[in-house]
């Protein structure tokens, strides 16, 4: 599985890392061998824990193919972080990952990735890079 | 429970947050359901003024997003280890360009001039996500400025 990255992952990727909620070394140690466990999905165990991978709700509706990467305790901080990934055609594509302060926050942002959602499964999107 | 989109536009109008920003919202909410939730959440944090803030930044990313389709597109990929280049870059672009604005006029009347809501433009400048060019093109009409002094790299 190709995993993308879009604008929206690059963008809050840039917006988290201003706002110091990880840093490089969080990145590089956790966030990232998890995400690249999308290679291989749904292979990985991790797959199987709902503390780690679930569904993509909205308020009203599952999100169609849309999954979330969750963490907890993330940087000093310790807070939870959520990254929105699509799944689609055999890629994936990683979308604008947030900090859940709360659950309102959940649901605004599932909000905007069912947007997203449908804008990837129209073909408008930008593709920032893949991650190998 | 509910309420009817063209109320929570009704609603926005009266709440200031403009005409052209809630009739787009409403237009768009007919085939984004993203949409339609977010103006759900709007009408429910009414006693919440950040989080309402927040949602009016996030619908009129998802509006420019939806209004302004790319095609699969491809831009420059940047690598890695530039990243916090990159992002010292735009905010400092963000910020020479604020203060152009400021020289000119206030976000608040530049909000009236765009059409886009004061949050929106408070988390554009306060954030270095990389600018819409369509966004970039609003405040150099709004504010007569130069295509020089609205031009980044990072533009998409």
């Amino acid at each position: 599985m190709e995993i993308i990255i879009t604008q929206w992952a690059l963008d809050s990727y840039l917006n988290l890392r201003h706002s110091n909620v990880f840093d490089a070394q969080y990145y590089w140690g956790t966030l990232r061998p998890d995400v690249m466990l999308l290679k291989n999905h749904p292979g990985d165990p991790k797959f199987q824990n709902d503390k780690f991978w679930g569904p993509a709700k909205t308020r009203s509706a599952l999100v169609p193919n849309g999954f979330k990467m969750k963490w907890r305790q993330v940087g000093n901080g310790k807070v939870q972080l959520r990254l929105p990934v699509l799944l689609l055609s055999g890629d994936a594509y990683l979308c604008e990952a947030y900090v859940k302060s709360s659950e309102k926050v959940d649901r605004r942002k599932m909000a905007k990735f069912d947007g997203h959602a449908q804008l990837i499964r129209q073909g408008n999107f930008i593709e920032r890079g893949r991650l190998t | 429970m509910t309420t009817d989109l063209f109320e929570i536009a009704q609603a926005m109008r009266v709440a200031g947050l403009g005409d052209r920003f809630a009739a787009r919202a409403l237009h768009v909410a007919q085939e984004y359901r993203g949409v339609a939730e977010l103006m759900q959440l709007w009408v429910e944090s009414e006693d919440d003024p950040a989080e309402r803030d927040e949602t009016v930044a996030d619908l009129q990313e998802l509006l420019d997003d939806i209004g302004n389709p790319v095609v699969r597109q491809k831009e420059r990929w940047v690598r890695f280890d530039d990243l916090d280049r990159v992002a010292a870059d735009i905010m400092a672009f963000k910020d020479a360009l604020r203060i152009e604005v400021e020289k000119r006029s206030s976000l608040t009347e530049l909000a009236e001039k765009t059409g886009m809501p004061l949050p929106s433009l408070s988390r554009f400048f306060s954030q270095p996500s990389m600018p819409r060019r369509a966004t970039l093109l609003k405040i150099a009409d709004a504010l007569e400025l130069t295509a020089v002094t609205v031009e980044s790299e990072w533009a998409h």
